[in-house]
């Protein structure tokens, strides 16, 4: 999985992790403890509360009557003489006790109308889903009287009514959750199959719907606490000689200006209670929200001293670097860079060490399979990373300037000019809710102080330039009217708005189809042509770089192996992984009668590497210094300055089959 | 070994003026223990037509058969399914909540006890190259290549004639692709089973495919034996689609 899509939303994500590790989870911080230790409490004097102190709490003390505070009485007494203190503290279970068989009702009612679509057909359910709809636009608490003046005025009579009012909203979450997770492939696949729709209701859609269910059943039953408390304050809810807290609050407040603390003491205890179920709720939200995202660890990040010191050591000579000195000028230089992020309390990193290096106009492509850290490395060039990444290079340097010297304001000032990164998704990187034209126009705008007639003017230009038909109606068109393959042209056009001398393009063309990518592939390669920019394109089609670039970078593990001219791609790279990746393409000529070469296994993770070549395990020529020792990325005695391999016993001439290590009968290890 | 015809395969969304036929009247065979590459781009149909013909989506019109027979009528609750479906994202298709043997048991149909069903799920997965100690695990532990093989394993579970792949490889990375393909090739010539197999991948399809058919927007632009079609492909789209595959040679000229 790559560490880009890092926040994942609660909606989406209800598989991942088990109910146990969530509570764990939520146990790691203070904030957690704090939450899950005063619902327990409030839970245990629920329990515990009416055994001990229930008959002292209905004593009368008629020698003190309506006190207040005293040394006897913490919170003095009522009219008739009953310890108040005492009294909130045994009303525990009664208001929590209600609160959440409300919250039960709604929760069980809300299952059986929100899955009965899943169950009854398609007629009975959209039925159904109308109804509820309906349902949920009143009021709840309104719903709750009125349903209490049905069932009659009285604690059950009122907690009924609480949760046949909360039902429609829990219906509909139910109805919404399962909606999401019947749209997943696993649900299809069981339908293939024959099963039941009770059956995949019960093992496909509910287990995956239950931790946010659980969670916002958490929430309720803080709302419903209050709801019920407000109920008995005005004489609905729980009936005398009964008593929970709204209903002491009630008691309390006819006599505020003689004890106070009648009245604060059991508001004190519904705001507490509120506070500890609503807390719990809203930091397991978080924690399911954001399982992913981790705190930095305590270690030290490894290198960071080294390399600010080595900040101003002098460069490295070029010689050693590559990239072909031909007297061009140097516009990127990357030495040493690497990406870091938190793991189970360690630093784990998916770039380590890359150096890369882009002349004024030229065109590089890098390419790697998914988690090879080739688009962290575009991203930490662009300075596009985030907390909790971490950064660190010993040289970045962009058109003259030390991308890590200067402050970020100055930085994206000045990026935002110079470099223009062209994204994977179009329709995530364009503003949904703006016409296109407006925002090619922003960029005019906002970076060479255009006015807003002449930014529109050149926006539809640009939308020209980028081939786009009939541009001037286009420009008053909303991102969502466009096809995939015009979504990326005006994307590209975005990103050539300003004048950019590099364009970062990751994965541009994945999406689209693969004669709308040939379109776009040759719509880029000549906007870049005209405006004299450079060209980092990251992808994982080796045939799409070659074809678009004039050297390639391969990326294994977060490092690069192999970097290389185009022309000695096709004529035979050296680095084992390189070859293999070719040799497994399948392309136009394979032979059809012989089995696909394959490459065994599969990359190690960050957290695996072991310090040797991090191919070795795959390498059909590794030796044990190949596990020993990671090799350096250098160029070989044959071949030019332009050409490096980091391989110990890198190969040579045309592909073959040979490149490939034979398959293991069978795959015995899993991921972790 | 058994035969899918599709016969003026029909399936439209939406009603009256607005409605939109995904699939227009499509003729398609698939024959008894052949692979059938459908090609085409999104939006062309390919994928809603494998649905159909699973039964996830319901036809407007036209028939399915297998073996001359209405292939969709004569299910029956627990009765086997003879046509079985591998879907495209291996982290989607499989139930994060449930274990690996779990999942593929779920498609045998009357395969007795207990321990009978954990022997059939262990040759299950050895017969997709896995070890069969897996079952127990939960998708999670999986990579994405493992997990498209357990998909395979469970299409499998299920005893299929035919088989429906819906762009199986297009989400793993090229080193995994290969294994899979190699896999699912091997499978389909030992269990003799009929595959339709769908993608957008030109260079895939012709690897695994004996015939093909080219799709686009809703209708069977051209079909034939694979060496043939991508011989001399009569159909203008066919042209363009083979034009369009990226191939090793720098991009040179520059259309205005």
């Amino acid at each position: 999985m790559s560490a880009t899509n890092l926040a994942t939303p609660v909606l989406t994500s209800p598989s991942r992790g088990r109910g146990r590790g969530l509570l764990r989870t939520l146990l790691g911080t203070p904030l957690g403890i704090a939450a899950v230790t005063s619902v327990a409490i409030v839970l245990l004097l629920a329990l515990l509360a009416p055994v001990i102190w229930g008959d002292a709490a209905d004593a009368y003390h008629t020698d003190a009557l309506r006190q207040g505070p005293s040394a006897e009485h913490l919170a003095g007494t009522d009219s008739l003489g009953r310890d108040i203190l005492l009294r909130v503290l045994v009303a525990t279970r009664l208001s929590v006790g209600l609160a959440l068989g409300a919250t039960a009702i709604a929760v069980v009612l809300g299952l059986l109308l929100g899955t009965l679509p899943a169950v009854a057909g398609r007629r009975v359910g959209r039925l159904v889903a109308a109804a509820i709809d309906v349902a949920v636009a009143f009021p709840a608490l309104l719903l709750a009287i009125f349903f209490a003046v049905i069932f009659g005025v009285g604690e059950v009579g009122t907690m009924v009514a609480l949760g046949v009012a909360g039902g429609p909203w829990f219906a509909r979450l139910t109805l919404t959750l399962s909606a999401s997770v019947a749209a997943r492939d696993f649900v299809a696949a069981a339908r293939v199959n024959g099963v039941s729709r009770g059956r995949i209701l019960l093992r496909h859609v509910l287990p995956n719907i239950g931790e946010p269910l659980a969670i916002n059943a958490t929430l309720g039953a803080a709302l419903n606490l209050l709801a019920f408390a407000g109920l008995s304050f005005l004489g609905i809810g729980v009936q005398a000689p009964s008593y929970d807290w709204g209903r002491l609050l009630n008691e309390g407040l006819n006599g505020i200006y003689v004890n106070p603390w009648a009245a604060i003491a059991p508001g004190v205890a519904i705001v507490l209670a509120g506070l500890a179920f609503n807390l719990t709720g809203e930091l397991a939200a978080q924690v399911i929200g954001r399982r992913t995202r981790e705190k930095a660890p305590r270690e030290p990040l490894p290198g960071i001293a080294g390399a600010a010191a080595s900040a101003t050591a002098p460069a490295l000579p070029v010689a050693t670097h590559g990239g072909g000195d031909d007297g061009r000028e140097t516009l990127l230089d990357v030495r040493d860079l690497w990406v870091r992020f938190p793991s189970a309390g360690r630093w784990v990193a998916p770039v380590r060490g890359v150096d890369l290096r882009l002349h004024a106009g030229e065109s590089v492509g890098v390419v790697g399979e998914s988690g090879s850290g080739k688009s962290l490395t575009a991203l930490a060039i662009a300075q596009l990373l985030q907390e909790p990444a971490a950064v660190s290079s010993q040289t970045l340097r962009f058109d003259g300037r030390d991308l890590r010297a200067s402050s970020a304001r100055q930085t994206r000032a000045a990026l935002a000019d110079s470099l223009a990164m062209i994204f994977q998704d179009p329709m995530s990187s364009l503003n949904p809710a703006m016409r296109v034209g407006p925002q090619l126009a922003e960029v005019a705008t906002a970076h060479h102080g255009a006015s807003r007639r002449s930014a529109l003017a050149q926006a539809v230009e640009q939308l020209a330039a980028v081939r786009i038909p009939d541009p001037e109606r286009r420009a008053h068109q909303y991102p969502h009217e466009f096809s995939g393959g015009m979504r990326q042209r005006a994307m590209i056009g975005i990103g050539l708005m300003g004048t950019p001398r590099l364009l970062i393009a990751d994965e541009p063309t994945t999406a689209l189809d693969v004669t709308v990518q040939r379109q776009v592939l040759e719509l880029l390669s000549a906007v870049r042509a005209e405006a004299d920019s450079a060209l980092l394109l990251i992808s994982h089609d080796i045939a799409v770089v070659a074809g678009m670039c004039e050297r390639v970078v391969v990326m294994y593990a977060g490092v690069v192996v192999e970097d290389l001219p185009v022309a000695e791609l096709l004529a035979g790279p050296r680095h084992p992984y390189t070859r293999a990746l070719l040799a497994a393409l399948p392309d136009m000529e394979t032979p059809r009668e012989r089995p696909l070469a394959t490459i065994p296994g599969r990359p190690p993770a960050p957290a695996e590497l072991t310090g040797g070549c991090p191919f070795a395990a795959r390498c059909a020529f590794a030796s044990d210094r190949c596990r020993e020792q990671e090799p350096p990325l250098a160029s070989l005695a044959d071949t030019g300055a332009g050409h490096r391999v980091a391989c110990w016993h890198p190969q040579a001439g045309a592909v073959g089959a040979a490149d490939v290590k034979s398959e293991p009968e069978t795959e015995t290890e899993a991921q972790r | 070994m058994s035969v899918l015809e599709l016969r003026g395969l029909t399936v439209s969304y939406g009603h009256g003026a607005g409605a939109h036929r995904a699939v227009d009247a499509v003729d398609l065979t698939v024959p008894a223990g052949e692979i059938v590459g459908l090609v085409g781009e999104s939006g062309s149909g390919k994928s809603t037509l494998g649905k159909a013909a699973v039964g996830l989506v319901a036809p407007s019109g036209g028939e399915i058969l297998l073996d001359g027979e209405d292939a969709l009528r004569r299910r029956r609750r627990g009765e086997r399914r003879p046509i079985q479906m591998v879907f495209q994202d291996p982290y989607s298709s499989l139930n994060p909540r449930m274990t690996i043997g779990e999942a593929i048991g779920e498609g045998m149909r009357g395969a007795g006890g207990r321990a009978s069903r954990r022997a059939e799920v262990a040759r299950l997965l050895e017969l997709v190259r896995l070890d069969p100690a897996l079952a127990g695990r939960l998708p999670s532990d999986l990579s994405g290549g493992q997990r498209q093989r357990i998909a395979v394993a469970r299409a499998l579970a299920a005893r299929p004639d035919v088989i429906i792949a819906d762009e199986i490889t297009s989400a793993l990375d090229v080193s995994v692709q290969g294994a899979l393909l190699n896999l699912v090739r091997e499978l389909q010539r030992q269990l003799g089973l009929s595959l339709l197999f769908i993608s957008h991948n030109l260079a895939v399809v012709r690897y695994v495919s004996d015939a093909i058919a080219v799709m686009r927007d809703g209708r069977i632009v051209e079909q034939g034996p694979t060496e043939r079609l991508l011989a001399h492909p009569t159909d203008p789209y066919t042209r363009t689609l083979l034009e369009s595959v990226p191939r090793f040679a720098p991009v040179t000229e520059v259309p205005r």
